[in-house]
């Protein structure tokens, strides 16, 4: 489903180069629920930018649905982005001025869909989300929950092949983050790939699989839980049980 | 799309009511100015002649002696005049001038009016393609064998006949009774080509008389006459005989072959005149005569000053400044909205869809500004109309201007807004997601 090999990512300024992913390589199944997890600065979203080709990389290939997505021109990027990718922010990133419908239905016109398929789709999506009824409310009229929800229905509606979630609940109080954490596993449930950037353990935990991202690279405790204590390409002076309590802390 | 874009740039227009304003305002008040100096300029140097601008050609020669002029005047002696007609090889010609005299009917109750008129032959009306309303012109005998017969306009017909058909009826022209042989419909080339020394953007004549009348007749001549040495008038026909200019010629030529022989046969007739004695500046026969179709004609007669070229240019640096303005207020107003733009191209936007989606934003705001333009425009030329007693053929909007000011409001706008929405499109998605 995704595979990224060798990726590295460095953002270079007259006087610094950093490097914010170096030979980062990863494999997520389809239908897999993944948590990526690391301290800030950590290159989780750097991941997740390059992961949902909003960036470019520096060096390696990235796999994504069995295409090469590595030297897209910019409208094939958009292209698949809109139809193969749903985004959901920590911040919802709903468009203030549109309605709930006309939010969830904005990348549905960048694909070209007729009103009528749009608004199935809308009526869909926001039923999946429990949210039906709001279907003309404007976003400041509804709580932080509920603004997730229709940024999760707008991510949801043009039924993309996986789900790209930063920090979903960052914004959300407790019981906000565990409706919206049941409603994505409910969502990973029905067969979409969902990855999601979190510093929440508890919610880390409830997802398939762990990986934690340290100096820009990839460590995947699901592994090392089973005993493998495999690191790949990790840097050779890092401790791995650091590692470990980094994740859990 | 498109709709869609319209829809998300009026919302946009409407949540920055203020900023989207004063882009309208400076598009306004840019198109505004240029329009109004445009169309006075467009009006004045509208050819009316058409096709047939080629075909009609104004007779010039350089009659003066020397030290005197040191250009060809547009007028021509009544001596010539007689001379030209002569010549049968012009399809149509017409000499011609504006008198005025007033004018009675036979209703005893009509108070007398002075109308400006046009003495000239019967070739006037097919040159100049003039539409006849009821009747026709005068026989081309009556330009040989004089005859009271008169041509009226439509304006004149409905105010001396009610709008009836009028031909066989008589009009007095300062006294003389004219019998009614024609009725023009309603005719106003603008500028006046066929005779731009009286105003080239007067009205046109209300009444046409038969120009074999003027030695009997004697016509006041309101127009100019212009005379280069010192000559004795003590009569009119000490007039006709003069080397004094004040009347226009016209010919109708069809091809440039028959340009070249009448132009030809004109040299010939300056020769046989310097050899009587007449047109003693030392220039040669053959550039002693000036042959101009209308567009040279107008050109040569001044009828678009330079000041007004001069306007135009000004007017148009001015909707640049305009422009700039607008393009600093476009940047500030897009790059407002960044964030937006990198949500829309984060779930599936190219870059080309947010371009086309800021283009008809700035579009419509062109479209608005182009027609409060407009407005500005029609105020401005009814301003200049009613305040400084401009003719109302040159501060008349024309019709065409509803189509170019809003098409140059737009283009204008988009060119504008280029640069803005090349910003806003290149927008990097994920510099905006994460800080929202």
């Amino acid at each position: 489903m995704l595979s990224m090999k060798n990726v590295s990512k460095v953002f270079k300024t007259d006087l610094v180069e950093t490097h914010a992913l170096r030979d980062f390589n990863l494999e997520v199944n389809e239908g897999e629920f993944v948590a990526v997890t690391g301290p800030s600065g950590s290159g989780k979203t750097t991941f997740l930018n390059i992961a949902g080709l909003l960036e470019g990389f520096t060096h390696g290939d990235y796999f994504l649905d069995g295409i090469n997505v590595s030297n897209l021109s910019d409208n094939k990027s958009a292209t698949i982005r809109n139809e193969k990718i749903g985004f959901i922010f920590q911040g919802f990133n709903l468009i203030p001025d549109l309605n709930l419908a006309e939010n969830i239905e904005v990348p549905l016109r960048y694909r070209g869909f007729n009103a009528k398929e749009r608004q199935r789709r809308v009526q869909e999506a926001l039923e999946q989300v429990g949210l039906a009824s709001r279907l003309k409310h404007l976003p400041t009229q509804l709580s932080g929950g509920q603004q997730q929800r229709v940024a999760i229905a707008r991510a949801l509606a043009g039924e993309p092949r996986f789900l790209l979630a930063d920090e979903p609940t960052g914004n959300l109080d407790s019981l906000m983050a565990r409706q919206v954490m049941e409603l994505l596993e409910n969502i990973n449930q029905a067969g979409t790939t969902i990855i999601m950037v979190t510093h929440d353990p508890e919610l880390a935990r409830r997802a398939q699989r762990n990986i934690q991202i340290v100096d820009g690279q990839v460590c995947d405790f699901t592994m090392y839980h089973q005993g493998y204590r495999h690191v790949s390409d990790i840097n050779a002076a890092t401790d791995i049980d650091k590692l470990v309590a980094n994740a859990d802390r | 799309m498109f709709f869609y874009y319209v829809d998300l740039a009026w919302r946009s227009i409407k949540k920055t009511p203020v900023l989207s304003l004063l882009m309208v305002l400076a598009i306004s008040i840019g198109i505004g100015i240029t329009i109004t100096t445009l169309n006075v300029y467009k009006m004045m140097s509208f050819n009316p002649a058409g096709e047939r601008s080629d075909e009609l050609n104004a007779v010039q020669l350089w009659s003066q002696g020397p030290d005197s002029w040191d250009e060809f005047n547009s007028l021509v002696t009544y001596q010539d005049v007689m001379n030209l007609r002569n010549n049968t090889l012009p399809k149509r010609q017409a000499a011609m001038f504006r008198t005025g005299m007033a004018v009675q009917t036979e209703d005893a109750n009509f108070a007398p009016i002075l109308e400006s008129i046009r003495v000239t032959d019967s070739d006037f009306f097919k040159l100049f393609d003039v539409p006849f309303l009821y009747g026709s012109v005068w026989d081309k005998s009556v330009d040989t064998e004089p005859a009271y017969q008169v041509v009226i306009n439509d304006k004149l017909n409905q105010k001396l006949f009610a709008g009836q058909n009028s031909v066989g009826k008589v009009i007095y022209l300062n006294r003389k009774p004219y019998q009614v042989v024609g009725v023009i419909e309603a005719w106003d080339p603008k500028p006046k080509y066929y005779d731009p020394t009286n105003g080239a953007f007067n009205d046109t004549d209300q009444i046409f008389v038969p120009f074999s009348l003027t030695p009997i007749e004697e016509f006041d001549i309101w127009g100019n006459t212009s005379g280069w040495k010192f000559e004795t008038m003590n009569s009119y026909s000490d007039r006709l005989n003069s080397e004094k200019v004040w009347l226009l010629y016209w010919v109708e030529l069809p091809n440039k072959d028959a340009v070249a022989s009448y132009r030809s046969w004109l040299s010939n007739y300056v020769a046989e005149q310097k050899a009587l004695g007449r047109f003693t500046d030392t220039k040669s026969a053959a550039d002693s005569v000036k042959v101009s179709d209308v567009a040279t004609w107008l050109e040569y007669n001044h009828v678009v000053p330079e000041d007004n070229k001069i306007l135009v240019g000004l007017s148009v640096l001015f909707l640049s400044v305009c422009l700039v303005n607008i393009l600093g207020l476009m940047l500030t107003k897009f790059l407002k909205r960044a964030p937006e733009v990198g949500v829309r191209r984060a779930i599936g936007a190219s870059r080309g869809q947010i371009f086309a989606q800021y283009m008809v934003e700035v579009g419509m705001i062109g479209l608005f500004g182009g027609l409060l333009g407009l407005a500005w425009a029609y105020a401005s030329l009814y301003g200049l109309s009613a305040q400084f007693e401009v003719s109302k053929g040159l501060t008349h909007l024309s019709a065409s201007m509803w189509i170019i000011t809003p098409s140059i409001a737009v283009g204008t706008a988009l060119l504008a807004g280029l640069y803005p929405a090349w910003v806003v499109c290149r927008t990097k998605p994920s510099v905006y997601l994460k800080s929202q």
